[in-house]
């Protein structure tokens, strides 16, 4: 099954006034396959999410879903996605239910069919006993499960979710998590786009690296870690560095992140153990100066500082 | 596409419902204003006065001299401006009324012929036959600015009638005994003369040709009307928050990703306010028969007149959606359109007695066209036919906020 494409994107592109958001994206997703779309806030992914999702005509440039065109055939391939966005898009003065009723009507969902379907993913995002209450009692992270119900209501082929753990506590991001993770499983396509590298690295089956509107790495996470991971070690200062202390820095590896201040830099090293002892011998002169130092072994987020230059949660 | 229409529609009506503070608002507040502003504020227009004169039509058949000095006197009066002439010719009493019924100018006096040499002839008893003055109004004038300028016109009149009748009657009675002309007139310029009551001159008060001329209309037939039309673009505020508040949530966004047309979502989200409205004027003219025994009018046109209204405050409530980028935006723009379009239309203040650019200005907002097709139907008494027009412009203006609206309408933030 892995093998046909659910989603193909071509040459898209959305260009604005003065800018372009979305560079010539090109690639396909597998049915059944788990794709994540990895960049910083700006890199082009909610309008890329925008248009995957026809709400976003493109400059130029196709997306297919399941083998229809979703600009000259919007509504034969709109019925085949399911959207969860970065809001929690939600009427907060009606309860879960009136909610699903209302999303699974515009989705042409009725009588029998339409109360099994709200009582399926109810109990799939863990909301039965909650369904009669208003939106407006419930916490962050029983919006967010609630806002997937709606995208499941139809049944999609694939499921498009922007940042869809922002802003909940650890152990319903993981509930959210583990549900999305059950549905790819039970054989639902997921396109997850997040700013959360674990989350990727947990999940995707392959990620996409989004800057500036374009994508400049695709593949697994393990390959894409073992391709262009590097050690990492991010420090912090007490004080602004010198030029002449970061010149000697710079000997230890490639400085990626320096701040304004030279209060806080990333050094890039494929071998993080002699770097760090470097660093603290020099730092034995300069007592006083160092706030943190953090070692990070190369994986996804090495991966993308590598790439971009970017620290991911700038 | 119809269900889904549907679905919008009730789940925005659902939605309406749970807000009740803001629906209450929303009929509470013109039922607020017809209850005080009918009883409370009746009479208390400054029309007449010196800052706001009343406009009057003068047809001039009589060519004696009476008329003229009425004419002359009633121009040196106070907040009244005369009007002997039309595009550059004299009046006729057909061109006077015809430009009262169409509710250009409130009032005609017209002087028929031979209106000087009746009141002459029979100086001496009045009641051998008395002249006669028309007074030809709108049916549509306030009844106690009617009142007022009536009285003031009548006064003139008889006093100027009065003046030429007794040096007559004196000098027919003592003529014989002396004294000098210079004391006579000294005498009748005293205003307390108390002869007015056999002047010998019969004002009749008519409405012009094809009016319902058998009923006058009282303060709550004008009123109703006026904040109904003022109450119904109140819901400007409450659809372009409603828009505003979709783009905000993202819920446009999650809509629009569903296989639906934007037309089904925007007829969707427009229905419920378009139903609200015409509740809300169901509403108000129920409150203006039963509290106040308003006579309603031929019922098919007032309905025809109501959906045009609805349409067109729906079309604004779009365009404030359209044109408001923030919640203060929107709130200002809509209660800044409603407060203003409804004085300006004529709803606090009757537009026959605004200045004239004013008067022309009322001409470009929907609330003077709708409150001119109520007041043709309930006060007038006219049909389907005659309220064709006022129906045309609604729907113009409504076509017009629904076309602008669409254009610079962004489904998204």
């Amino acid at each position: 099954m892995m093998n046909t494409s659910i989603l193909i994107a071509e040459d898209l592109w959305k260009s604005y006034a003065k800018t372009d958001a979305v560079c010539g994206l090109t690639f396909e997703i597998s049915r059944g396959e788990f794709f994540g779309l990895l960049g910083p806030n700006g890199a082009g992914k909610t309008t890329t999410i925008g248009l995957l999702s026809g709400l976003i005509e493109p400059t130029r440039g196709h997306v297919v879903i399941d083998g229809v065109d979703l600009f000259s055939r919007p509504m034969e391939a709109k019925a085949r996605l399911g959207l969860v966005p970065q809001n929690f898009a939600l009427y907060p003065t009606l309860s879960a239910r009136d909610n699903l009723v209302f999303f699974g009507r515009i989705y042409g969902l009725k009588g029998k069919r339409l109360r099994e379907r709200i009582a399926t993913v109810l109990e799939m995002v863990e909301l039965t006993d909650r369904a009669d209450q208003t939106v407006a009692t419930f916490s962050n992270g029983m919006k967010r499960r609630l806002n997937i119900a709606v995208g499941l209501l139809h049944e999609p082929d694939i499921l498009i979710l922007d940042e869809p753990t922002v802003g909940v506590d650890p152990q319903s991001r993981n509930a959210i998590l583990e549900s999305i993770h059950a549905l790819n499983q039970s054989g639902v396509t997921v396109l997850y786009t997040t700013h959360y590298i674990e989350e990727a690295q947990r999940l995707c089956h392959r990620v996409a690296v989004m800057d500036q509107g374009k994508i400049i790495a695709l593949d697994s996470p393990t390959r894409l870690v073992e391709y262009f991971g590097k050690g990492m070690i991010r420090v912090e200062f007490n004080a602004g560095i010198d030029d002449m202390f970061l010149d000697q820095i710079r000997l230890l590896g490639l400085v990626r992140v320096v701040d304004d201040q030279r209060r806080r830099i990333h050094i890039e090293t494929d071998r993080t153990d002699q770097a760090s002892k470097k660093l603290m011998e020099m730092m034995e002169t300069r007592e006083g100066l160092l706030k943190t130092l953090d070692i990070s072994e190369p994986n996804l987020e090495t991966v993308f500082i590598h790439l971009t230059g970017k620290n991911l949660r700038d | 596409m119809i269900r889904q229409i549907i679905a919008i529609t009730l789940k925005e009506l659902k939605v309406l419902w749970l807000d009740r503070e803001a629906l209450a608002l929303l009929f509470a507040m013109p039922m607020f204003f017809i209850l005080v502003m009918s009883f409370a504020l009746e009479g208390v227009f400054e029309a007449g006065s010196k800052g706001h004169p009343i406009e009057i039509l003068v047809v001039h058949q009589d060519g004696g001299r009476l008329a003229e000095q009425a004419i002359a006197d009633l121009k040196r009066m106070e907040g009244l401006i005369l009007i002997e002439t039309y595009e550059g010719i004299p009046l006729t009493s057909d061109k006077a009324e015809q430009l009262i019924g169409r509710g250009v100018y409130p009032l005609a006096l017209l002087f028929p012929e031979g209106y000087t040499e009746q009141i002459l002839k029979n100086a001496n008893d009045p009641r051998k036959g008395k002249a006669i003055v028309y007074l030809i109004s709108d049916p549509a004038m306030n009844l106690q600015l009617l009142a007022t300028v009536k009285g003031a016109v009548q006064g003139a009149i008889e006093r100027r009638v009065l003046l030429a009748r007794i040096p007559q009657r004196l000098k027919e009675m003592f003529g014989t005994l002396g004294g000098t002309e210079g004391q006579l007139d000294n005498m009748l310029e005293d205003p307390n003369i108390s002869e007015r009551g056999r002047s010998g001159v019969d004002f009749i008060h008519t409405f012009p040709k094809g009016f319902n001329a058998g009923r006058r209309p009282t303060a709550t037939e004008q009123n109703v009307p006026a904040y109904t039309i003022f109450g119904v673009f109140f819901i400007v505020l409450t659809l372009a928050s409603s828009f505003l508040q979709e783009k905000k949530d993202g819920t446009f966004q999650r809509i629009l990703a569903a296989p639906l047309s934007k037309t089904a979502l925007l007829i969707g989200k427009l229905l419920p306010y378009y139903l609200v409205n015409l509740i809300q004027i169901a509403m108000m003219f129920c409150i203006g028969v039963v509290v106040f025994g308003m006579k309603l009018g031929y019922l098919p046109a007032l309905i025809i007149v109501s959906l045009a209204l609805a349409a067109a405050a729906n079309g604004l409530g779009l365009l404030v959606a359209a044109l408001g980028k923030t919640e203060p935006q929107v709130n200002g723009l809509s209660v800044l359109l409603a407060i203003t379009l409804s004085a300006l239309g004529g709803m606090m203040v009757p537009t026959f007695i605004m200045p004239n650019l004013m008067k022309t200005l009322s001409l470009f907002t929907p609330h003077a066209w709708a409150l001119a097709g109520y007041h043709d139907i309930i006060i007038r008494g006219l049909g389907m036919k005659e309220v064709l027009t006022e129906m045309a412009v609604l729907l113009g203006f409504a076509s017009f906020f629904f076309v602008v609206a669409l254009w610079r309408f962004r489904f998204s933030d």
